[in-house]
């Protein structure tokens, strides 16, 4: 419940025309932006938010620290691509505009977007921490995009600025995984931890269904097929988990490794509901309404009371989705694990929460881990062990379908 | 002159630091581990070991605000030979400044300290710019040895209540 101004600077320089993040890298990081002014708002009702452009005509400020979200979402439309990123100068605007806001007892955060290659010096970045950190302004860094020497400027960048973990850095590979669910998992987004793992977890269930409070029981009235696709495929999860958990033990090492995306298990929990959100979002395309599915399939996995008649079901349609793909038979065995204890979501997700079987499938899904390193092994052999006793009575069934 | 600066201290200034409103004093620039409380709370700023700690470079910018005016008569800043303050400067009335606009107006008054200053000698003021404060900002500067870390033991400020509605305050001094 921190008191916060947070000013978000974005980088619409031409590398944002770049693919690489689906659909292209504005548009990720445009879907990013708006989930965390929601986060931040939804955090704290007195908290502002400001956005502003780093490239294009120039460093810009669109909106100004407020409260509206509509402002905000509105300034988004119709910004121009083009230009380079200017990071100092940025970063000296967001100071300023966070200077003059209207509420000087919020604590000043400046969250960057850095999606292209900085032009600047280690040295002079660092100079620029310090200065931060002499105002005691708090800065958060996603880091996607260009490689080349990127992120070891943004590391020092980071070091000068850290004061208390307050300031952080998430390093974002391009891949499959939305800009935005991978981003819902971190300190960026949770807000140092306090109430975060809770709020993520609605944020990743609001972000892939839109709604809350629907449970399957609604999917007959709106789409049948929907309805019975989603069973099949949270049985069929569930049976995947076990596969899904060994693989996600190497991967996790990677992950470990490779960022900051596993800080808490809560975060990394919270995130492999969002990832395997979207990884069922994946699949089901060809079965039914891609909006719909998403929405049911992640409300489902959180709320979910009802599978337990339905496993049978959903066992033959979801065979093939669920094998090659771990998320989703995470998100099932969620799901499905969830069934048989209260169905209240919030404890749902606290389970979920706690399940190191599914922290380490989710860490195997995420790209960029290294399944034969042997500390992620260590690390996911740990929470195997936890994992084990309650998935034994479905090993068997694994083995069958393999 | 120490017996004059003595005598004016016990004549009529009282140590206002039951006139500050902790709630709103904060201080830029120092270190997590050392902060200011340290410095200006009593108790805290009796004892030698605990001292403010300025973190990124040497200067540290301080904000007190009182709960009702104030007259300032002096100031005792205590800190240690080496990396004690040196050059300090006072606003007075200024809210929520920062680094970046200390320069932009003069201060309501500065004064370098000396080795007796930093061993507890008070340093008058300017009385007559400290008339009527609600709100005090110490700017300091540099240290005496120019180092990159100031290490400030105590911060005491003494003088005089204004008769404005203070709900605390029992006794109401005034001079003329």
């Amino acid at each position: 419940m921190v008191l916060e101004a947070t000013m978000i600077c974005i980088d619409n320089s031409e590398w944002m025309r770049n693919g690489d993040y689906s659909p292209n890298r504005f548009q990720a990081q445009a879907d990013a932006v708006n989930l965390i002014c929601g986060a931040k708002t939804q955090l704290n009702p007195e908290n502002t938010v400001g956005v502003m452009t780093m490239a294009g005509k120039g460093v810009r400020v669109l909106v100004t620290p407020t409260s509206d979200l509509g402002k905000i979402l509105a300034c988004m439309h119709g910004l121009e691509i083009g230009g380079e990123m200017n990071l100092a100068a940025a970063i000296q605007v967001a100071q300023l505009a966070l200077k003059h806001r209207q509420n000087k007892k919020q604590q000043q955060r400046i969250i960057v977007f850095a999606g292209s290659p900085i032009k600047h010096e280690k040295k002079q970045l660092e100079m620029i921490g310090r200065k931060l950190k002499k105002n005691s302004v708090a800065l958060d860094i996603v880091d996607y995009g260009e490689e080349d020497g990127k992120p070891e400027k943004l590391e020092a960048l980071l070091g000068a600025v850290n004061n208390n973990d307050t300031s952080h850095i998430v390093h974002v590979p391009s891949g499959p995984n939305a800009l935005s669910d991978v981003l819902i998992s971190t300190p960026i987004f949770t807000g140092d931890g306090e109430g975060g793992s809770v709020f993520a977890a609605a944020a990743a269930a609001a972000a892939a269904g839109g709604v809350s409070g629907f449970d399957l029981g609604v999917d007959p009235n709106l789409d049948p097929e929907l309805a019975l696709a989603l069973r099949v495929s949270m049985e069929e999860e569930r049976a995947r988990q076990e596969a899904a958990a060994k693989k996600a033990a190497e991967e996790a090492a990677k992950q470990e490794k490779g960022g900051e995306q596993t800080s808490s298990h809560d975060v990394t929990m919270t995130e492999g509901t969002s990832a395997s959100a979207s990884g069922i979002e994946d699949k089901k395309d060809d079965l039914m309404d891609d909006e719909n599915a998403l929405l049911q399939r992640a409300l489902a996995m959180s709320m979910d009371d009802t599978t337990s008649s339905h496993h049978e079901q959903r066992d033959t349609e979801m065979s093939d989705a669920a094998a090659e793909d771990p998320d989703l038979a995470l998100a099932l065995q969620f799901s499905v694990q969830e069934s048989g204890k209260d169905s209240s979501s919030q404890t749902e997700m606290t389970k979920l929460l706690a399940d190191h079987s599914i922290v380490s499938s989710i860490l195997a899904s995420l790209p960029g881990v290294d399944p034969n390193d042997p500390s992620v092994k260590e690390l996911l052999a740990s929470m195997q062990n936890q994992a084990e006793k309650k998935e034994e009575p479905k090993e068997p069934k694994e083995e069958e379908k393999k | 002159m120490a017996a004059e600066s003595a005598t004016a201290i016990q004549r009529s200034q009282v140590d206002l630091s039951d006139c500050v409103d902790w709630s709103g004093v904060e201080c830029l620039n120092q270190s997590s581990s050392h902060s200011l409380v340290n410095a200006l709370k009593q108790g805290y700023r009796e004892d030698d070991g605990l001292f403010l700690e300025s973190d990124a470079d040497e200067q540290l910018l301080i904000y007190i605000p009182f709960n009702q005016v104030v007259k300032l008569h002096s100031i005792v800043i205590k800190g240690p030979e080496e990396e004690g303050p040196k050059t300090i400067k006072l606003y007075s009335n200024r809210e929520h400044m920062g680094f970046s606009n200390v320069n932009d107006f003069p201060p309501s008054d500065s004064t370098v300290l000396s080795e007796e200053n930093l061993k507890g000698k008070p340093v008058i003021l300017k009385y007559v710019k400290f008339q009527n404060v609600r709100s005090l900002t110490i700017f300091i500067e540099d240290n005496q040895s120019a180092g990159d870390i100031t290490k400030v033991q105590k911060i005491a400020l003494f003088g005089t209540t204004v008769e404005t509605t203070d709900m605390k305050g029992l006794k109401k001094v005034e001079d003329h």
